[in-house]
């Protein structure tokens, strides 16, 4: 599968370019125009490549399910362009052996070979409080892509780091991490308005986004009609 | 043919357009896109509602409302933004025709008429069709994305989801069908926002203009922050 | 201690490589992410009684943080919505900043809370404007891309597009067109600027933005 990705950072799409018999698997909803030798199915999660019907993934929101489109080419050089919901970034990520965690809604698309595990609780809740956010766990070889809201931009970290909890698009499982406050005391995280952070140590790559799609969500929710 | 002196800043992200009006000049605009203006502009404004009304209420043939600005007292500039993130782009029409999605209209000059045009949907989702304006005549057209657009010129059959049309040549032929593949007993209208699970098909040979975003994802992501209805 | 605004402007964020003793003033949430190293002490800006006020009409957050290292780092600040940034140095000048448009300064800038006077609020932007003066740095961001004019006379800006001024620019409410025009257009309540003086406009409007999702609610 050959991958382009354009108009980053904002706009950002990724063309996907598939062989006879090459599988691309992406949320319903991501497709935004192919060639027309593409065949489809509707499956609601995708476990070791084979598409098994499992109970489907309550998303973050409106009690929206998680179905999954998977695109098969039949013939060669046939051509999908995919795109997230949000204004933001596209990056690939080639999977060979390691291990991937990613946050729920910077998942975009996985091609064969990618075994996407969305049970894993690692992370844990306390990282979002209040909002139901999951994480995916991604091992295998293949493609992945991700996406974010804001530029997607890395880490490659040595010792340690610390990212504010609305700005981590994915990591890799070699790196520990914590949850916890940005200042000294409670009080301070309470009164600073930072709330919580993770930090990460370790050796491994870090994908962060430059924006909050929290903080953007409580600058534009209150201005438009109740619900 | 009237011709307008323009530029179009910002772009792709933020892209604002900028009309220098000779005297006497005029340019017809989408309501609510007037960012700013110099002092000798004159400003006529169609009837409220517009495009802010909500989808699919204008009929066939029906004219776009919309706003005119005169440069009444000298030459002056107007400044023109959507409300969407996202490019501009310029067409110019010379006898010709070019159908572009509802929201996707910004700007034109004289000589160009801009009406609504119906494309109903076949299939299972009649009523969902592709909301649809038509531009024709001799002169200069600004039509607007949410996000980039990438513009393809079509040969071989291609299929283009439907949030995601920006506007087309009326060279090509197009139809309106669900999604191969998708629903899942019927359901599938019940995931999406505002009509999504609909794609136009268009062949023969012509442009096509694609945006990479679209609202509905916009409109489901932003629900859990809008306030809450106190029930009394 | 270098700065480097990435990604403009887009998704304009600022990169600042601080060394051992540097300090940075930023907003609360303006942090993405830290090296390690880099610490963060909140304080009252401009006094208790500001900072409420600040919070209340400003838009800003009551807090600011100083964000300082005893042996280097690396910190990314960004803000809320999509946008362009644009750093200026201030060198004894003032500038007025709408609400949310604060990213960060040195602390050798001051800030106050200023009256933008009721023309300001009934065009929407606020009761109050941020007034950023001194000397040093001073970061602010938009909604949209950062257009700089310079106003010579008279201009006519729709409630939404501003981001910050000079001081030496006046502030009149009007009316975009005749009454009838005002009310149906669209456009209602508009800002006539008055120079001369520098002005930065944003390319897009929160507002519009609110009006377009409205639409389709």
């Amino acid at each position: 599968m050959q991958t382009e990705i354009h108009a980053r950072p904002s706009a950002s799409v990724a063309k996907l370019t598939l062989d006879a018999g090459e599988t691309v698997t992406c949320e319903v909803g991501a497709m935004i125009a192919m060639s027309t030798g593409f065949s489809v199915e509707t499956t609601t999660r995708q476990r070791a490549g084979a598409g098994g019907l499992l109970a489907g993934l309550k998303r973050m929101v409106a009690g929206e399910n998680f179905f999954l489109n998977q695109f098969t080419a039949r013939a060669d050089d046939e051509h999908i362009i995919i795109g997230p919901g949000l204004s933001g970034d596209v990056i690939h990520h080639r999977l060979d052996g390691g291990t991937l965690i990613v946050q729920g809604s910077s998942w975009l698309a996985s091609g064969l070979g990618i075994h996407v595990d969305a049970s894993f609780q690692g992370v844990g809740k306390a990282l979002f409080s209040g909002e139901s956010v999951f994480w995916l766990k991604c091992s295998g070889r293949g493609d992945l892509l991700l996406s974010s809201f804001g530029a997607i931009y890395s880490v490659d970290i040595r010792d340690s780091y610390v990212v504010d909890s609305g700005h981590i698009v994915a990591f890799e499982d070699t790196l520990q991490f914590s949850v916890g406050r940005l200042g000294d005391s409670w009080l301070q995280t309470l009164l600073s308005g930072e709330g919580f952070v993770c930090h990460f140590s370790g050796q491994g790559r870090l994908y962060c986004q430059t924006h909050s799609p929290k903080s953007f969500g409580q600058t534009l929710g209150p201005m438009l009609t109740p619900r | 043919m009237s011709s307008l002196a323009f530029e179009i800043l910002q772009r792709p992200e933020f892209a604002l357009l900028r009309v220098q009006l000779e005297a006497g000049q005029r340019v017809f605009s989408e309501p609510s896109a007037m960012a700013g203006m110099a002092t000798s502009i004159e400003l006529k404004a169609g009837l409220k509602g517009g495009l802010m009304g909500s989808v699919g209420r204008m009929f066939a043939g029906e004219n776009l409302v919309v706003n005119t600005y005169r440069a009444a007292d000298g030459p002056g500039e107007v400044l023109l933004a959507p409300a969407a993130v996202g490019d501009i782009l310029h067409y110019r029409l010379s006898r010709s025709r070019l159908l572009l999605q509802r929201g996707a209209y910004l700007a034109n000059s004289d000589g160009v008429e801009v009406s609504a045009s119906w494309a109903g949907a076949r299939g299972f989702f009649s009523g969902q069709g592709l909301v649809l304006l038509q531009a024709q005549g001799d002169g200069d057209l600004f039509f607007n994305a949410y996000g980039a657009v990438l513009q393809v010129d079509v040969t071989r059959d291609y299929i283009v989801d439907t949030g995601y049309v920006v506007a087309f040549e009326d060279t090509l032929q197009y139809s309106v069908s669900a999604l191969p593949g998708l629903g899942i007993g019927g359901q599938a209208k019940a995931f999406f926002f505002g009509g999504e699970g609909l794609v136009v098909r268009f062949s023969g040979q012509g442009r096509v203009w694609i945006q990479t975003r679209t609202i509905g994802p916009l409109l489901n992501w932003v629900y859990p922050f809008r306030p809450q209805k106190r029930s009394d | 201690m270098e700065y480097e605004i990435r990604n403009r402007p887009a998704f304009a964020n600022v990169l600042i490589k601080l060394t051992r003793g540097d300090t940075v003033v930023a907003e609360s949430d303006a942090m993405a992410s830290m090296s390690s190293s880099i610490t963060l002490r909140t304080r009252w800006s401009g006094g208790f009684l500001s900072a409420i006020l600040r919070k209340l009409f400003g838009g800003e957050s009551l807090f600011m943080n100083e964000y300082s290292t005893a042996s280097g780092g690396e910190l990314v600040l960004t803000q809320p919505t999509p946008g362009d940034i644009e750093c200026i140095e201030l060198k004894g000048q003032s500038l007025y900043l709408q609400a949310g448009a604060f990213v960060g300064c040195d602390p050798t800038v001051q800030m106050g809370l200023g009256f933008a006077g009721f023309a300001s609020l009934f065009a929407r932007e606020g009761l109050f404007r941020l007034r950023l003066s001194g000397h040093g740095r001073l970061w602010f961001g938009a909604y949209g891309g950062i257009v700089v004019k310079e106003i010579s006379d008279e201009f006519i800006v729709d409630s939404g597009h501003l981001v910050a001024y000079e001081p030496s620019v006046n502030l009149r409410i009007g009316l975009a067109g005749g009454l009838f025009s005002s009310l149906f257009s669209g456009e209602g309540l508009v800002l006539r600027l008055k120079g001369p003086g520098r002005v930065y406009l944003q390319s897009r409007s929160i507002d519009a933005l609110a009006t377009w999702v409205n639409g389709h609610l």
